[in-house]
């Protein structure tokens, strides 16, 4: 759940999704699930001369299993907080 | 049973039969003479000498025909003329007169007597030689002036036209709404064929649907039951049929090629009537029509010629090059002129969206809304949490440190709204009802909650529950439940390492003739045998690196669950906690507690850490924090003379340390020491440490300056109401005292030397500025001394008079020297920088006189004077 839980708080902000086929896709965070299956509003290519197909495209679901990375802006993550969560999660697998 | 007088029983009979059914009209006997318009008569028949070519010479007017299948299949000469008979009947009728024509004489004649009923000349044509006679005039026509495609329009015209008219001449009919009406006679029949359901659009009379299929299947049609309206296309069909002669082929074979399209267009023009049966009536329409097309026609007096047309492969071939013969436009406009034509474009875009909306419908209720419940509850079930707290922690902890504490809307309220927007219902469906919708989500939360709850919690009794990965597979579930073991290490390394640790151990213990077998009480805290800045002699002391590591992880695990039993309101017991911190440890020559702040983690818990603490347990933490500071590896780190050339990451974990763990103990002293016990620590600092290699740090320099200005100001503070006691003050002077012995003579090294702190400026001028250094602009930075003039103040603050002129004996270099530099720094500037100069100036004079101020004097201009 941990990664579902911080992906939540990303909703609604920007970020950069690459996925496993190298296409990278700039858009706003719509929504996530236990998957982290993505929907991403308003998006953009960074590498539109490659893949002219998505020029036309404004909003896309992304399969979770094909996401390599997800670029985050620095102040978008709570690092102490993420640590605690993680021990949290941790801890409870332990129990 | 007659029909209208019309008596369709004997298919079989030939042409006699329908004139005997003419002739038996009740009302009055048709004569030929009325019902004939005379054409052949009066007409202009030029090009007669063409008839024998057209129709051939071997037939000799007056010849009877059987059109039916009494006769079997068309074999002889005479059978296509037979068909070109009443084909020359229809070229007649649509080139002369036309269908609009001749209309309007039935329209009006019908209603009320056979007799005037003149359009049955068509079907006198198939029962007599006579119209023979008048086609010619108009038969020669045709090669000459017309294409074969203009040929083929004319014969659908008429193909339409003629049954238009007689149609009403039969029913006597009010209008009949035009759509079905006018494509009738070609939708009709293979749509009744081939999918029976799909035929009623075409015919918005309500006929049933049952009566459909069941006359061309050989029932005569008089026995059709009172829906009017059939027979009377049958019979139209048939003339059309009829009217198409064996020899032009194409004209009838365009038939079904028409079929198809319109029997989709209707059925788009009524999506609700089962649209399922769209495409395949369609689809099926070419090839099935070829076999049931016999008996049909056979039923409906058809010519024998027809035989010909149902031998499926004349049929397929052909009707590819009548479609495209067949401009849709003319059909439209002629047939529906109450619909806009429809482009090729439009149909396809029609098609394909009936292929959709077939799509859509295919699997339509399949689901009950309790089925798609269940299912929206077990999904659901993955993504909430009766225990947000735990398993949802990250997000609800940002959230609220996000809105500054302020809970927003609740959890469940967010993922029903979000769940909502996934499963396509957020608009309410069809009832608009988004606020329903939204309740009935939130409602499945609820519910998917106590799914939640029954869940069979992970990595415990059940792994393979049977919700794992509800409605959706994990592929690599097994992977993630049982990753692949790490290499494994083979044991002995281990005792290998031991022995590698104990052996430094030894070292370490042999060089600074440590007496191991001493308890730790009689530990030798003798700051000088560990000042290096690798922590690993230090740690070693303390348990290991490992063992230090794992502590600090206890301590994290206790204080997220003592936060937890804060969250629901519980008490807290720290002693757990406090057994993790290993502050009363004897155990290790160096207290664990100072090893677990050579971490930055360990450093940045210790704010928690103190939430959970009684004043006592503060206490005793300070004085093993005072005790045993010369072991702090910050210490060592901020030492100008153990860590001569810091790193960046150095510098800012000093900076950490400052803004996180020296806070903790300003805000302690301040808050709630008394003065005794913050004596006690002072006295511990000094007895157990090495004052004066603690002073060369920064970090030590502020926790002595911290102790004894905060027993200056307890001291000093009259409104406590009680003043010291002489047993209190005896011994703050003996503790100053030992203090202050302990720095004599080393008052100076509290300075880092010149090239110290450029390395400093240096250092954290190319990385992060840290509070090391002070500057107006990012270029312009110098090495921040305040902290040495405010120890220097707090000191010479306690001390008496004596103290306080060892201290500026003993530190009058750096007093001169600072204000030499700070009137160095104006002389020779440029004017540009006459402001970074200046603010630096005055930057070093605020900075000494916080010490002179203390001993009535002041700095300014170069000079020192007295304080007035």
């Amino acid at each position: 759940m941990l990664f579902f839980s911080f992906f939540k708080t990303l909703v609604d902000q920007e970020v950069t999704v690459e996925l496993k086929n190298d296409i990278e896709l700039k858009g706003t965070l719509k929504s996530v699930d236990q998957f982290l299956n993505l929907k991403l509003d308003n998006i953009s290519c960074s590498n539109e001369s490659k893949y002219p197909h998505l020029s036309s495209v404004r909003n896309i679901f992304i399969r979770g299993s094909t996401v390599r990375y997800v670029y985050l802006n620095k102040n978008m993550v709570d690092t102490n907080l993420l640590q605690d969560a993680a021990r949290r999660e941790a801890m409870s697998a332990r129990k | 049973m007659s029909f209208f007088g019309f008596d369709s029983s004997l298919p079989n009979q030939g042409k006699g039969g329908g004139r005997e059914k003419r002739t038996a009209t009740p009302d009055k006997p048709l004569d030929f003479d009325e019902t004939y318009q005379g054409l052949g008569e009066y007409q202009n028949e030029e090009d007669d000498y063409l008839n024998n070519e057209t129709f051939g010479n071997a037939t000799d007017l007056g010849t009877d025909f059987d059109f039916g299948y009494g006769k079997g299949e068309l074999s002889s000469n005479s059978a296509p003329s037979a068909a070109q008979v009443d084909h020359g009947r229809s070229y007649a009728s649509a080139a002369t007169t036309g269908p609009v024509v001749t209309n309007p004489g039935y329209v009006a004649a019908a209603p009320h007597s056979m007799d005037e009923g003149m359009d049955f000349t068509p079907m006198e044509s198939l029962w007599t030689n006579q119209p023979m006679m008048m086609q010619h005039p108009q038969q020669p026509q045709h090669p000459q002036v017309l294409s074969m495609e203009e040929l083929e329009r004319q014969q659908q015209q008429q193909q339409i036209g003629v049954p238009h008219g007689q149609q009403q001449g039969y029913m006597g009919m009010p209008p009949m709404p035009p759509m079905g009406y006018g494509y009738a006679p070609q939708a009709f029949m293979p749509q009744a064929q081939v999918m029976p359901g799909a035929a009623y659009p075409s015919a918005p009379q309500g006929m049933p649907p049952q009566g459909l299929p069941l006359p061309p299947q050989g029932m005569p049609p008089q026995s059709m039951p009172p829906p009017g309206m059939v027979p009377p296309q049958y019979q139209q069909h048939a003339m059309a049929m009829q009217q198409q002669p064996g020899a032009h082929q194409q004209a009838v074979q365009q038939v079904p090629s028409v079929v198809s399209p319109l029997a989709q267009q209707e059925l788009q023009q009524s999506p609700h009537l089962v649209p399922k049966a769209a495409l395949p009536a369609s689809a099926g329409v070419v090839s099935d029509f070829a076999t049931p097309s016999p008996p049909h026609l056979a039923a409906s007096k058809s010519a024998s010629g027809q035989a010909r047309l149902a031998s499926p492969s004349q049929m397929a071939p052909s009707s590819q090059d009548s479609r495209e013969s067949t401009p849709r436009g003319t059909r439209r406009g002629s047939m529906r002129k109450h619909q806009e034509p429809l482009s090729q474009d439009d149909f396809k875009r029609l098609q394909v969206r009936q292929a959709k909306v077939d799509k859509i419908l295919r699997h339509s209720g399949v689901m009950t809304p309790r089925d798609k419940d269940f299912i929206t509850r077990y999904q659901l079930s993955q993504i909430v949490t009766d225990d947000p707290y735990n398993e949802d922690f990250y997000f609800q902890v940002y959230k609220i440190i996000q809105r500054g504490g302020i809970v927003g809307e609740s959890n469940k309220g967010l993922i029903a709204r979000a769940y909502l927007e996934h499963s396509g219902h957020r608009l309410g469906g069809r009832y608009k009802r988004a606020d329903v919708a939204l309740q009935r989500m939130q409602s499945q939360v609820e519910k998917a909650v106590t799914v939640a709850k029954e869940r069979p919690q992970k990595n415990r009794e059940n792994f393979d529950g049977a919700k794992e990965g509800v409605l959706g597979k994990i592929s690599s579930a097994k992977n993630s439940k049982a990753p692949r073991r790490q290499l494994q290490i083979p044991q002995q390394r281990d005792e290998d390492e031991d022995l590698g640790t104990s052996a430094i151990e030894d070292v370490v213990e042999s060089l600074n003739g440590v007496d191991i077998s001493s308890s730790s009480r009689a530990r030798r805290r003798s700051s000088y045998a560990f000042r290096s800045v690798d922590q690993r002699a230090v740690l070693s002391r303390s348990g290991g690196r490992k063992f230090v590591l794992s502590l600090i992880e206890t301590v994290y695990a206790e204080v997220l669950d003592l936060e937890a039993l804060l969250r629901s309101g519980k008490e807290t017991d720290s002693t757990h906690l406090w057994e993790s911190l290993h502050i009363a440890d004897d155990a290790y020559e160096v207290s664990p507690f100072i090893s677990i702040l050579s971490f930055d983690k360990g450093v940045k818990i210790m704010p928690r850490i103190f939430n959970f603490l009684n004043k006592e347990q503060k206490l005793k933490l300070l004085y093993c924090f005072f005790s045993e500071l010369s072991h702090l590896n910050i210490i060592v780190t901020s030492s100008y003379k153990t860590n001569p050339d810091p790193s960046d990451s150095q510098l800012k974990k000093i900076e950490l340390f400052q803004s996180v763990f020296l806070k903790i103990i300003v805000s302690f002293l301040s808050s709630s020491a008394e003065f005794l016990e913050v004596l006690g620590l002072l006295l511990a600092l000094v007895k157990n440490n090495n004052v004066s290699f603690i002073s060369t740090s920064k970090i030590g320099l502020n926790l002595v300056t911290v102790l004894i200005s905060r027993a200056a100001l307890i001291k000093q503070d009259v409104s406590r109401g009680s003043v010291l006691s002489s047993v209190e003050a005896s011994s703050w002077n003996e503790i100053y005292d030992k203090l202050f012995t302990a720095l004599e003579t080393k008052l100076a090294a509290v300075f880092p030397p010149e090239e110290y702190t450029s390395k400093v400026v240096a250092t954290s001028s190319n990385g992060t500025p840290t509070s090391a250094t002070v500057g107006q602009s990012s270029g312009h930075q110098f090495y921040d001394q305040s902290y040495i003039w405010q120890f220097l103040a707090s000191l010479a603050l306690s001390g008496k008079l004596n103290h306080q002129r060892v201290i500026i004996d003993e530190i009058r270099e750096e007093i001169f020297g600072t204000i030499s530099r700070a009137e160095q720094l104006v002389k020779n500037v440029p004017v540009e920088e006459q402001q970074i100069a200046l603010y630096q100036r005055d930057k070093l004079y605020q900075d000494l006189n916080l010490f002179l101020n203390v001993m009535g004097l002041v700095a300014r201009d170069g000079e020192i004077s007295e304080l007035k």
